[in-house]
């Protein structure tokens, strides 16, 4: 079975796991009282967001080693979770401003956190433009990595903004020192997501990975 | 008595359903269409 089909999947399992979390979050998981129904959005807003900073977390690690390797393996996973991380950034500020109108009165607000978060997909969307648009593959990849350890750099001050600045986006309630304050029946519907999240975020790299390495090939050929 | 307290906790809880309903649709939207687009880009390689 090749690395695709194998992707594919991976992909298809985390895609049932998702229509799951949703019966789950939607039917099974109680309404929080002051928020009401729109705080269920947390449960998807919140695995995309971890997964769109981890994946630019992995693109500047593999960024990192890729300058010193200078193995094409790290250079086409960096391209392949950064495809990835702009599918999950672009559920993150889509599903943000839909929980933000009804909760803050706004769609969208110039604070630290969504204003870092915006950024994040900038640079995403940056890399893959620069990716597009140089043709020696040796300086694509030197120059990538370099945006690729720029992105890494933003990840903790997108975390940390909620407590370095005055920003109206909520405090961490599980990623924190202390024990997680999320009811436990809202915490266990939280980590679903999660591992869902993190299953289609494998079979998207796997799948985009060959895609990358199958259209290197034809153009070397 | 029970009822009367149970429709005024009701009336609390905001009425924002329609808002969490196009959330759902818009990640579902995302992340089932990038799987779709990558197994047509893999079938069409």
């Amino acid at each position: 079975m090749t690395l695709a089909q194998r992707g594919r999947w991976v992909t298809f399992t985390g895609l049932v796991l998702l229509a799951l979390v949703y019966v789950r979050a939607l039917v099974f998981t109680p309404t929080e009282a002051t928020q009401g129904l729109a705080q269920k959005i947390y449960y998807i807003h919140v695995p995309a967001a971890v997964w769109a900073e981890t994946s630019m977390i992995f693109i500047g690690l593999a960024s990192v080693f890729f300058l010193f390797l200078k193995d094409p393996r790290l250079d086409r996973f960096a391209e392949a979770s950064a495809q990835v991380g702009v599918i999950f950034a672009t559920v993150v500020l889509t599903t943000g401003p839909i929980w933000g109108k009804p909760i803050w009165g706004t769609w969208w607000t110039w604070d630290a956190r969504l204003t870092l978060t915006l950024l994040l997909l900038f640079i995403y969307l940056g890399y893959l433009v620069l990716r597009g648009a140089i043709t020696d593959p040796g300086l694509r990849a030197r120059y990538s990595a370099v945006i690729g350890i720029c992105g890494l750099v933003l990840v903790p001050f997108i975390h940390f903004s909620v407590l370095m600045f005055r920003t109206l986006h909520p405090q961490p309630i599980v990623l924190k020192p202390s024990a997680p304050s999320l009811p436990g029946v809202m915490l266990v519907t939280l980590l679903f997501s999660f591992g869902a999240f993190t299953i289609l975020y494998i079979g998207f790299v796997m799948q985009t990975y060959s895609i990358v390495l199958a259209n290197e090939t034809r153009v070397d050929g | 008595m029970a009822d009367g307290v149970a429709s005024l906790l009701a009336l609390d809880v905001p009425q924002n359903g329609g808002y969490m309903v196009a959330a759902y649709i818009v990640a579902a939207v995302i992340l089932v269409g990038y799987a779709v687009s990558l197994y047509r880009r893999s079938r069409d390689r």
